[in-house]
C-alpha cells in the first residue's frame, strides 16, 4: 500500500494501474470513482475487475490528512470478512495530499434494491432474499462487534450487495469513516458529536445517552429489517437542525407512536438519560396507547419474523438482541433459508430480479474536475455516496419528509427535474445515457474478493441444502 | 480492535531478533552508500506527498564519516525516550507514547536515522499517534508546545504513514498490565494484604513496561508477554503474590499454543532487554550528533570546522539543538 513518487506532472503513477470509468459518488469527505484494473494481459474485449475507489478530500487547512480517512483505513487493514467491503489499496496524491482508497467494487446497495422494488416493481422483496440480505448483514456485524468495533452509521446506502460474479448477491458492510474501536476510548464516544442518520438512530442516542453499545448498531438493523419487509424507512422522523446537538423530538416520536411510550419499569437506565429526566419537550407524557408494529410490517405477532424484529427493536439497550444471539434466532432455522447468494430467484425458475447498475458520470476525472459543462439530469443525489455522505435528511430542505427520503431520480425527465428542483447538483450530463434506469445514488465501495477464498471462508450458513 | 490475535501487528510487525538487525544493518548500509555517493545522506521528502528523493550531489569535502550501526542503535533509544517527555509535558493518556514509540520503532526498520531526521520523524509519529487514538491535537499546537516548526511534522506525515503501510492500530502493553490486575483481584481474593498493594504493583508495572518500550522487546514480542514480564518484575519487587502459581492458573485457564516454560523464556529474554538498556544523555549524544547533522549537512560541517579553528566554543546552532535535546 501507499505509492512513491509522482508519475507525469499531474498523472500520479498509480493511477496507471487503473481504467477510470467516471464518479459515481461525492458527499462531504470527498469523491468515489469507479475505476477498473488494468488486465496483466490486455487484450481486446479484456476487462479488468470493477474497483471503487474512495477520495478523501484534505482536511482542514494545515492538518495534515483527514482524521476520518486515517480512521477508516486503520480499521480496514484490520478487518477481513467475507460480509465487510475489502480494501484492496491506498493511495496517495501526491499533488494535494489526498487518500484514495481503493475498494472491490459492488454493484448494489439494499438502498437502491429497495427503491427499485418500491418505485419500478411495485412487489415485495422476496423472502428468502430478506433474510439471506438481513443474516449476511447480522453476520458481518457481528464479526465487527466481536472484534470490538461499533459501526455506528449502518443504514441501508451503507450495506452493499454484489453485482454479478462470484461473489453476486454477498452484503458488504461498508463506510467506517464514523466506526469506532469501543475497548478503551480516550474520549467518551459521544465527543465526537451524534452520529448515525437520524431514521436509524437508536433511542439511548436520541434521548442523549452518553457511553452507547454496539446495541446502537443492532436497533439499525431492525429498522433495515422492517425497511426491508415493508420497502418504507420505519421511523421517517424530520431532523432538527437548529442546534450542533439538538434534540430530534420527530424522530422519537415518530418510534413512540409504532412501539409505544418506553417505561422506566422496563428500561430501567431511561432514568438517566439527559433528555428523558428533564421531561425535554414533554417528552414524558404518553401520546400513544397502542402500539402497531405487526400492522406495519404485515407479520403476524406470533411469527419468528416479528419475534425476531421486536429484539432488535427493544428499547433498553442492554435487553436489546445482539449480533450474536439473533444469527441463532429461530427465523433463521426456517424455510426459506438463508443463503450466500442472496440475490438468487426465491423458487427454482422463478425469473431473477434485474436490479439497476450504478450511474457513472463519466465526465469527472480524478480530480473531481468535470470536463463537460454539465447541463439537466442530474442524477438523483448521486451527489451523495456513502459516507460520502448519503446522510439523507440532512441534506435536504427542512419539510416534512413524506414518502421519500430523498429526491427519487428515475429515468424521466420529471424526476430529474425534480431533482433539480431539490437544489441537488447535477452530476449526468444530459448526453450521457444512464444506465438501466438507475437514478441517483451513487455509491462507493465495494467488495469482491477471489472466489476461492469466499469459498474457503465457510462462512456457517445455517444448515444449507440448497442455493450454493 | 481489542483482539490482537487477529491483528495486523500480530501479523506483520511481531519480529525475530535476526530480522530486525538484519534491517538495522541494510538501512545503516544504505545511508553509507549513499553518504559516499552523494556527500549527504539527507533524502529529499517531498512537502506535499511524502514522496522520497535521492539527496542531491554536495560538493565539499569528503571526510563525513556516517553514523555506525551502534550509533544509529543509540540516536533511536535517545528519541524514544524523548517522545516519553514531550507526551508527558502535554500530559497526554499513557497510551499515546507507546504508539508514537511503536510507530517510531517500525519507521526506522526502514530508514536509517541519517536518511530522515529523527528529531523530525519523533514528533510526526507524537502527531499521528494523536490522531490515531482520538486525542487530536493540532500540528501547530504541537509544534508550539515543543518550539518546533510544525511544518515539519506535515511534511512527514504522509512518509510516516507509508512506510507503517498504514497498519495503525498498535498494542501496548499498558491495557494488558490493567487486565492482569483485574484478574489478580480474584487470584488474590483470599489475601487481604495483596489485594491493598495491588494498586502499587500496577504502578510499578507501568513504570517497568515504560523502559520496556525503549527496548526492542515490543517488536519481538506480543503485549501479553510485555504485560506480564512487566508484572513480574514488579512482583519481584513488591512480593504481593505467587507469580509462579498465578503463571499456571493463567495457562490452565485456556489453552495457549505455546508451553509455560516457553512463555518464563520470553519474560526472561524481555527483563534481559530492559538490563542492557542504556539510555543515552545528552553529553553521550553530542558527539553522534555533530556526526548526524554533518551527514544531513556538508555545509555545517565545513562550517564546524572553520568555527572549531576560530574558536573551541559551540556553535550556536549546536547549543540550540543541544537544548531541544537535553
Amino acid at each position: 500500500m501507499g505509492d512513491g513518487r509522482a508519475g507525469g506532472a499531474n498523472r500520479p503513477a498509480w493511477l496507471q494501474q487503473y481504467e477510470l470509468v467516471g464518479k459515481i459518488g461525492e458527499g462531504t469527505y470527498g469523491l468515489v470513482f469507479l475505476a477498473r484494473l488494468k488486465p496483466a494481459h490486455p487484450a481486446p474485449g479484456r476487462r479488468g475487475p470493477p474497483i471503487a475507489i474512495k477520495k478523501f478530500k484534505q482536511s482542514k487547512e494545515g492538518d495534515g490528512v483527514s482524521p476520518t480517512a486515517i480512521r477508516e483505513i486503520m480499521l480496514l487493514r484490520e478487518i477481513n470478512h467475507e460480509n465487510v467491503v475489502k480494501l484492496v489499496n491506498v493511495h496517495i496524491n501526491h499533488a494535494d495530499m489526498s487518500l484514495y482508497l481503493a475498494f472491490d467494487y459492488a454493484e448494489h446497495d439494499l438502498y437502491e434494491i429497495i427503491r427499485h422494488h418500491r418505485e419500478k416493481l411495485n412487489a415485495p422483496i422476496n423472502p428468502y432474499t430478506v433474510k439471506s440480505l438481513l443474516w449476511q448483514l447480522l453476520n458481518g456485524l457481528n464479526y465487527l462487534h466481536s472484534n470490538w468495533i461499533i459501526h455506528r452509521d449502518l443504514k441501508p446506502s451503507n450495506i452493499l450487495v454484489m453485482g454479478e460474479g462470484e461473489e453476486h448477491g454477498i452484503i458488504k458492510i461498508a463506510d467506517f469513516g464514523l466506526a469506532r474501536i469501543y475497548q478503551a476510548p480516550l474520549k467518551a464516544l459521544c465527543d465526537n458529536g451524534v452520529v448515525v442518520t437520524i431514521w436509524y438512530r437508536a433511542p439511548e442516542l436520541l434521548l442523549g445517552a452518553k457511553h452507547y453499545t454496539s446495541a446502537v448498531d443492532m436497533w439499525a438493523v431492525g429498522c433495515i429489517f422492517a425497511e426491508l419487509l415493508t420497502l418504507k424507512p420505519l421511523f421517517q422522523g424530520v431532523e432538527a437542525k437548529n442546534t450542533p446537538n439538538p434534540f430530534q423530538l420527530d424522530q422519537l416520536d415518530k418510534i413512540f407512536k409504532v412501539l409505544g411510550h418506553p417505561t422506566v419499569e422496563k428500561w430501567p437506565t431511561l432514568a438517566n438519560l439527559p433528555w428523558w429526566q428533564n421531561d425535554q419537550q414533554h417528552i414524558q407524557g404518553h401520546k400513544y396507547e397502542n402500539p402497531g408494529l405487526h400492522n406495519i410490517v404485515h407479520l403476524p405477532q406470533k411469527s419468528p419474523a416479528f419475534d425476531l424484529l421486536s429484539k432488535m427493536l427493544e428499547y433498553d439497550p442492554r435487553k436489546r438482541i445482539t449480533a450474536a444471539q439473533a444469527l441463532e434466532h429461530e427465523y433463521f432455522r426456517m424455510d426459506p433459508l438463508p443463503g450466500r447468494n442472496a440475490l438468487l430467484p426465491s423458487q427454482p425458475g422463478e425469473k431473477i430480479v434485474q436490479y439497476p447498475v450504478r450511474p457513472v458520470d463519466t465526465t469527472t476525472d480524478f480530480e473531481g474536475t468535470t470536463s463537460l459543462q454539465p447541463t439537466q439530469a442530474p442524477s438523483g443525489n448521486a451527489a451523495q455516496g456513502q459516507s460520502v455522505s448519503r446522510s439523507m435528511p440532512r441534506q435536504m430542505p427542512q419539510q416534512p419528509m413524506v414518502g421519500m427520503p430523498r429526491v427519487a431520480a428515475g429515468t424521466n425527465m420529471a424526476a430529474f427535474n425534480a431533482a433539480s428542483q431539490a437544489g441537488i447538483a447535477g452530476l449526468n450530463p444530459g448526453n450521457i445515457p444512464m444506465q438501466r434506469g438507475a437514478g441517483g445514488q451513487s455509491h462507493p465501495h465495494q467488495l469482491r474478493r477471489k472466489a476461492d477464498q469466499g469459498m474457503m471462508q465457510n462462512p456457517g450458513y445455517p444448515q444449507q441444502k440448497r442455493r450454493f | 480492535m481489542a483482539d490482537f490475535r487477529t491483528s495486523s501487528q500480530r501479523e506483520r510487525w511481531i519480529f525475530q531478533p535476526h530480522d530486525l538487525t538484519e534491517r538495522w544493518a541494510a538501512a545503516n548500509q544504505r545511508a553509507a552508500e549513499t553518504l559516499a555517493q552523494y556527500g549527504t545522506t539527507r533524502l529529499k521528502v517531498g512537502s506535499l506527498d511524502g514522496s522520497v528523493h535521492s539527496p542531491d550531489h554536495v560538493e565539499g569535502s569528503s571526510d563525513v564519516k556516517p553514523l555506525s550501526y551502534e550509533e544509529e542503535q543509540l540516536t533511536r533509544v535517545f528519541y524514544e525516550q524523548k517522545i516519553q517527555e514531550v507526551c508527558a509535558a502535554f500530559k497526554f493518556p499513557h497510551k499515546i507514547q507507546a504508539t508514537a514509540i511503536i510507530y517510531f520503532k517500525r519507521f526506522y526498520l526502514q530508514w536509517s536515522v541519517m536518511e530522515h531526521h529523527p528529531k523530525h520523524i519523533m514528533l510526526t509519529c507524537v502527531y499521528t499517534s494523536c490522531k490515531v487514538e482520538e486525542n487530536h491535537v493540532s500540528a501547530e499546537e504541537l509544534g508550539k508546545g515543543i518550539q518546533q516548526d510544525h511544518q515539519i511534522i506535515l511534511n512527514n506525515e504522509i512518509i510516516l504513514l507509508k512506510t507503517l503501510d498504514f497498519d495503525l492500530i498498535v498494542y501496548a502493553p499498558y491495557r494488558s498490565i490493567e487486565g492482569f490486575v483485574d484478574d489478580l483481584e480474584g487470584f488474590c481474593r483470599e489475601d487481604n494484604s495483596a489485594l491493598q498493594r495491588l494498586k502499587e504493583l500496577h504502578q510499578t508495572a507501568i513504570s517497568y513496561a515504560d523502559k520496556m518500550m525503549l527496548t526492542d522487546a515490543p517488536l519481538l514480542y506480543t503485549p501479553g508477554q510485555l504485560a506480564l514480564a512487566a508484572l513480574h518484575k514488579s512482583n519481584d519487587t513488591l512480593k504481593v503474590f505467587n507469580f509462579e502459581r498465578y503463571l499456571e492458573t493463567i495457562f490452565s485457564r485456556q489453552h495457549s499454543d505455546c508451553p509455560v516454560e516457553h512463555f518464563v523464556q520470553s519474560i526472561n529474554a524481555i527483563h534481559y532487554l530492559v538490563d542492557q538498556l542504556k539510555i543515552p544523555t545528552v553529553k553521550d549524544m553530542r558527539h553522534v550528533d555533530r556526526k548526524l547533522k554533518h551527514c544531513w549537512d556538508r555545509s555545517s560541517h565545513d562550517e564546524h570546522k572553520k568555527k572549531e579553528k576560530k574558536s573551541k566554543h559551540k556553535s550556536k546552532r549546536t547549543s540550540t539543538d543541544a537544548q531541544l535535546n537535553g
